[in-house]
């Protein structure tokens, strides 16, 4: 009977909330267009100020740069946290993996995931695409080597050192580049004005190119370790 | 305005999942839905027909969509990850601890 009472009184909350959010919805009115100030700026100018061809990686990385480096940090802190709860020790546990089939096809196909991650990563200036996406793309490769391969394999191949080690320099390159600008530039995370090249070409865009592979490598790294830490765990219990 | 009702359906989706549903896994699947909707309605509502704010080589385009939204949509997808893996690993400690993920079977919170 109590269940009951705590149903119906929580479905009157979701029919409460329906009603708000259509009432809302009903007094919003069309998109005006284009933010005179800002996003009008951003898209006349942004490949003269930047030399990007994409401009959601301009706004990323050099109009609101510090805005990335805070959201790395949130990565960095989740990390921390989910390492510490977690994992009290760093031994492999060894999962058996899948069938010889698998592990032979995946082997064929590992290279070109890591390939195409890489290309993404670099490529963010100039196609759909930056540090985040390919770093998600890299991250795949450690979650397919302790799928298909086992968890020890994943161990041996790609170390939580190693993976500690990446993150940390991808960090260390960001803040690096931010370092430079305040030096050279004489603003923190300002683009840096001797790198540019000709629009287009693939070293272009001032540090853009280097802070993305920072953030590939350090996100790539990031949900590597969270994959491996939840992994240890539960294939803890079952060996 | 088709996008706002299909934000509403999402949406309350999600705070269904999140209010009514005991299972903890259920209620993180809900709040990504709801993260999952907000972003939607924030790309969508942006959306004035032009095109993807990227350049291209010898092409002159004169209407490009607002690249500001999605470059806060790329912000909020990131941190939506992060809380979603922070959350299913204090679910696996509990169930560790407690051996239930259902939250009206946890001990000492249903008084």
């Amino acid at each position: 009977m109590n269940k009951l009472i705590k149903k119906i009184m929580s479905l009157f909350i979701l029919a409460g909330v329906t009603y708000a959010l259509y009432q809302n919805f009903s007094l919003m009115p069309e998109y005006q267009g284009l933010n005179e100030g800002l996003s009008s700026y951003i898209i006349e100018s942004g490949l003269n100020d930047t030399g990007s061809l994409n401009l959601i990686t301009a706004v990323l990385y050099d109009y609101r740069a510090f805005d990335s480096l805070g959201e790395s940090t949130v990565i960095f802190g989740a990390v921390s946290g989910i390492v510490l709860i977690l994992s009290r020790k760093m031994l492999p546990v060894s999962s058996k993996g899948l069938s010889f089939i698998v592990k032979r096809t995946l082997g064929i196909m590992t290279p070109f995931i890591a390939l195409f991650g890489l290309y993404v990563i670099t490529h963010g200036h100039l196609t759909p695409g930056g540090g985040f996406q390919g770093g998600v793309i890299l991250a795949a490769i450690s979650i397919i080597f302790s799928i298909v391969y086992g968890s020890a394999f994943d161990y041996r191949r790609y170390s939580p050192q190693t993976k500690t080690a990446l993150e940390t320099g991808g960090a260390m390159i960001f803040l690096g580049l931010g370092l430079a600008g305040i030096i050279l530039e004489g603003a923190f995370l300002h683009n840096l004005g001797f790198l540019t090249a000709e629009t287009g070409t693939l070293i272009s865009a001032g540090s853009i190119p280097y802070i993305n592979i920072g953030v590939g490598f350090k996100v790539g790294a990031g949900l590597a370790i969270i994959f491996y830490s939840m992994i240890q765990k539960t294939f803890e219990e079952d060996f | 305005m088709f996008n706002n009702l299909i934000f509403i359906i999402l949406f309350m989706l999600g705070f269904y999942a999140l209010v009514i549903k005991t299972n903890l896994i259920k209620n993180v699947i809900g709040l990504n839905l709801m993260e999952a909707a907000v972003f939607f309605w924030v790309i969508s509502f942006s959306d004035i027909g032009g095109k993807v704010s990227i350049h291209k080589l010898g092409e002159e385009v004169t209407k490009f969509n607002d690249p500001v939204p999605q470059a806060l949509t790329l912000t909020g997808i990131v941190i939506g990850a992060s809380t979603a893996a922070l959350l299913l690993t204090l679910i696996i400690e509990l169930n560790k601890f407690s051996g239930t993920i259902d939250r009206d079977q946890l001990e000492g919170l249903n008084d």
